[in-house]
């Protein structure tokens, strides 16, 4: 989908190293990081806490500057550009308003900053806050606007400047999670319709799922995976990734054949082919989804033991015994399914196309 | 993994230099700190060391009569901060702990002393103690000797309990209740608690007052003069050096002995209270304090707090009368002669140099205090630590320590020979005879340097509370270093400005051991009218000198609320946060 796109943003061989707190030594934040962001795409990175992504994310902003590498906006090097003269706009984790001034005033700032005529302000001004719903709250304090409110005064702060880019750092982690759901889809909107090419930062894979085009898993400092969501789920490149996007059970196969790209085994009493993982590796297992493996009253297939039942409405989870591995089982919209007690032992299947092949080390 | 710290300083300076708003900010700040504050200090110091006065340090370090100086001056020290942090902590105690009736008016009372003029209470003891005294002699009928060690620990405590007072109680609320609340659950009486938890809890900030008032006794020049009498100290010692004998070089020696102890424990109070931070981890209290109710208890440090209160009263109703009256205890008559004096006569100068010089400085401290600490506290540069450390010097360091090294620096103008140029002024000749601006730019300097400190740590303090991405909110936008200073980060701390400013010009309007050097016939200084006038036993003109002081600092206090506005807007969002 990439193709023919052009590049807004690239990322060359950027790596940050912080000196260690309080003691000798340093950490890697940032590990030969290379990426290339392209016009109009909605890009996140994704990782657990530590991973990078936030320092990633303020040396794009310029509040960071890395010890290796180059940050180039539209072909022009900006590694050492000062943040304030960055075309970008950043939507803070505590949304960041300022407490003093009043909506309308903080949504104003950047354009009083540029020093564009009042009455140009006062439209854009205008404009943003029926964007995100604001209207008839310009004079209020941020301190006398909810969770959500404030999130949006915040957004709109930045997209009033119409930024070449707009950076998200964890925005939606402080509301809770009704409105959580609501501000994504919200911002999933909002940049659908505005086409503003945004980078946004998240340790949540279901707001990543939910907004991307392209998710940016990162781990210990480096990239992981880039792709898009559907790629990311169904085929991760590592056992970090399928572990970090969704849960994954991983079962040992035994290898019959390897054939150019694609390998021939046995698993769960089936024989199939799949494609090999691209890093060569040379022992193999299976990803499942938990969705992907089906419990049935079927003593022909390989039997487990329920360890345990959980009822959860649209689905039941169980966790199973197979042999010396515990494995997660989702069975979706179980109205018309028995469900299995604890205890009970049963047949395990599942669907061939979903089978994923992973090196076992990596 | 060597190359990457260099490069982080050489990415730090870049970050600095690219804009130069902050560039000149940091450079200005820089020469301030290392061509007024530094270069006099190390003037003194290297006078003193110099090698001609060898034989002056074996002397004054070996002689019975200046290891005498010396000893009284640590007595001193350690009596006064011992009496002040006792007073500090049970009026602390009183406000935090207690639920008793005036409480208002004994905080209003503990915080006379800042606005009050040194000599005042010393001037208004000797009126009441002293041989002739109003109720030693007129109620009692006995020639009490009031000057020494008693009077003058007596006269400085009153003077600095409240360092002590503004610091304990600062750290007795930041306690959180809960802990209280945990070992009271856990079955602990008050008094337990109070000895096993809260006492342990309090043991930094009550060495860290007793430290600071430590320093400020050592320091003290004015109450040593006016109430010594043949008790000595370092101070007085280095005036007299200096005024009576005209004699640098024993003057800069006696400073360095003095230093010595002053940096010490200025060091030792910072390490403490940069070790304490254990006390307010949580920032706000989550609990609601409990009070004592033990009625002996009670009453007992009640009535102790009243006591002072009362004393405190009686001396500042002394000034007050003793400048309405023609000579107080011994002709009550009312007169208006004093005020005329300082209003209208050869005392109104002072009054007006002083205001206006003190109107000068405040502003600049002001706000070169809360720019150091918008350095210090978010910008990453090499020499941070030092920067700070360098600027908290200017109250560290005694008073007459600062005015003689000025003496050394700026008596003769600096002036450099360059190539091409010719003889170029450095630095300009700002103090004695001829100086620039009679001697006035000299003044407001030390004015400047004696009260940048403070503001310093109110703005430390008051920035450490806000979420730094709020700045960089303001710079992502757009905005540069300047504007996001000028915009979001100096009204949001607001308070603290508004308490830099009200305590810079109190502070200017009453200092005199940092300047008692510098005037000059062309710039008179109302603290030094004073002690003048209290030297030639013109008591009432010194008593009205005070109340007129005392009435300027209070005008500018409501003007500088009303100017400035105590608050930032944003109260709800910092509920008790920027305190």
């Amino acid at each position: 989908m990439n193709e023919g796109q052009t590049v807004r943003l690239r990322l060359d061989h950027l790596t940050k190293i912080f000196p260690q707190r309080g003691g000798k030594g340093n950490v890697v934040a940032v590990d030969d990081v290379t990426l290339d962001i392209y016009s109009g795409e909605f890009i996140t990175l994704l990782g657990p806490s530590g991973c990078g992504k936030t320092t990633t994310l303020r040396l794009i902003a310029g509040f960071e500057l890395p010890n290796q590498g180059q940050i180039l906006l539209e072909g022009q090097d900006i590694t050492h550009q000062p943040p304030n003269k960055r075309d970008m706009a950043l939507v803070f984790q505590n949304y960041a308003l300022f407490p003093h001034l009043t909506v309308y005033r903080n949504v104003a700032y950047g354009l009083e900053t540029r020093g564009l005529p009042a009455r140009t302000i006062r439209e854009r001004v205008g404009e943003v806050l029926a964007l995100v719903g604001l209207e008839g709250l310009e004079d209020r304090r941020p301190n006398q606007l909810s969770g959500g409110q404030q999130q949006r005064v915040a957004l709109a702060r930045c997209l009033v400047m119409q930024p070449r880019i707009l950076l998200f750092d964890e925005p939606l982690s402080n509301l809770d999670a009704k409105l959580r759901v609501q501000m994504r889809s919200e911002i999933h909107a909002l940049q659908r319709r505005l086409h503003i090419t945004s980078i946004y930062v998240t340790h949540d894979q279901t707001e990543a799922m939910a907004l991307s085009d392209r998710i940016v898993v990162m781990n210990g400092g480096r990239i992981e995976q880039v792709g898009s969501p559907p790629e990311i789920y169904r085929c991760p490149s590592t056992r970090f990734v399928a572990d970090f996007i969704g849960r994954a059970n991983f079962l040992p196969i035994e290898l019959t054949a390897r054939q150019g790209e694609t390998a021939a085994f046995h698993l769960l009493g089936q024989s199939l082919r799949a494609p090999l993982p691209a890093s060569g590796a040379e022992n193999l297992v299976a990803m499942l989804r938990p969705e992907a493996l089906m419990l049935r009253d079927d003593p022909d297939l390989p039997q487990v033991q329920i360890i345990q039942t959980m009822y959860l409405g649209s689905e039941v989870e169980y966790v199973v015994q197979h042999e010396d591995q515990r494995l997660i089982v989702v069975e979706h919209d179980p109205r018309n399914r028995r469900i299995f007690a604890e205890g009970e032992r049963a047949g395990v299947t599942f669907v061939p196309e979903a089978v994923h092949l992973l090196g076992d080390g990596a | 993994m060597q190359n990457f710290a260099l490069q982080r300083q050489v990415n730090q300076f870049r970050r600095i230099f690219q804009d130069p708003v902050l560039a000149i900010a940091l450079l200005g700040v820089s020469l301030f700190v290392f061509i007024l504050i530094l270069l006099p200090l190390f003037s003194v110091i290297g006078e003193s060391l110099s090698p001609k006065n060898a034989p002056l340090f074996q002397r004054y370090l070996t002689e019975p009569i200046y290891q005498n100086i010396i000893l009284n001056t640590l007595v001193l020290g350690v009596l006064t901060a011992a009496v002040s942090t006792a007073v500090g902590f049970l009026f602390a105690f009183v406000q935090v702990k207690l639920d008793v009736p005036f409480k208002r008016l004994m905080h209003i009372l503990a915080l006379i002393p800042i606005i009050s003029p040194p000599f005042a209470v010393a001037t208004a003891i000797i009126v009441l103690f002293g041989r002739n005294g109003v109720i030693t002699r007129g109620v009692f009928g006995v020639r009490f000797d009031i000057y020494g060690l008693f009077g003058l620990t007596l006269a400085l405590s009153l003077s600095l309990f409240t360092v002590a007072y503004l610091t304990l109680r600062g750290m007795m609320q930041a306690l959180d209740p809960a802990l209280d609340e945990a070992a009271t659950n856990l079955g602990a009486g008050k008094w337990r608690v109070f000895r096993t938890v809260t006492l342990p809890m309090l043991l930094p900030g009550i060495a860290s007052a007793f430290l600071l008032v430590f320093v400020e006794a050592i320091a003290d020049l004015g109450n040593p003069l006016v109430l010594g009498g043949n008790f000595e100290v370092l101070a007085t010692r280095i005036y007299i050096s200096i005024i009576g004998l005209y004699d640098t070089s024993s003057a800069a020696v006696f400073s360095l002995i003095l230093l010595v102890p002053s940096l010490l424990v200025f060091i030792l109070q910072n390490y403490i209270i940069s070790r304490s931070n254990v006390v307010s981890v949580t920032g706000k209290p989550s609990g609601t304090p409990q009070y004592i109710h033990a009625p002996l208890v009670r009453w007992t440090l009640f009535g102790l707090c009243m006591a002072i209160c009362l004393l405190i009263a009686l001396i500042y109703g002394t000034i007050v009368l003793g400048a309405f009256v023609e000579v107080l205890g011994v002709n009550n008559n009312f007169t208006l002669r004093h005020f005329d004096f300082v209003l209208n006569g050869l005392g109104s100068k002072a009054m007006w140099d002083t205001t206006r010089l003190s109107i000068i400085s405040t502003p600049v401290a002001g706000l070169l205090g809360m720019l150091i600490a918008f350095l210090v506290v978010r910008k990453e540069f090499f020499g941070r630590a030092a920067l700070d450390f360098a600027t908290m010097l200017g109250i560290a360091v005694p008073g007459t320590i600062i005015g003689i090294g000025f003496l050394l620096v700026f008596n003769t103008p600096t002036v450099w020979e360059l190539p091409f140029f010719g003889p170029v002024t450095v630095l300009p000749k700002l103090t004695g005879g001829q100086a620039m601006f009679g001697g006035a730019l000299a003044i407001v300097i030390v004015y400047v340097i004696r009260s940048v400190p403070t503001a310093l740590r109110a703005g430390v303090a008051a920035l450490t509370q806000i979420d730094p991405a709020i700045e960089e909110a303001s710079v992502s936008l757009g905005a540069d270093n300047a504007r996001t200073f000028r915009r979001i980060t100096l009204p949001l701390i607001r308070p603290a400005l508004l308490a830099s400013l009200i305590f810079a010009f109190a502070r200017s309007m009453t200092t005199i051991s940092a300047i008692v050097f510098l005037t000059t016939p062309q710039t008179r200084i109302m603290t030094q009218q004073i002690l003048n006038e209290v030297e030639n036993v013109r008591y009432g003109n010194a008593f009205a000198y005070c109340v007129i002081l005392i009435l300027i600092v209070l005008t500018a206090i409501g003007v500088l609320y009303l100017g400035v506005g105590s608050t930032t807007g944003a109260e709800r969002a910092f509920q008790g946060g920027a305190r």
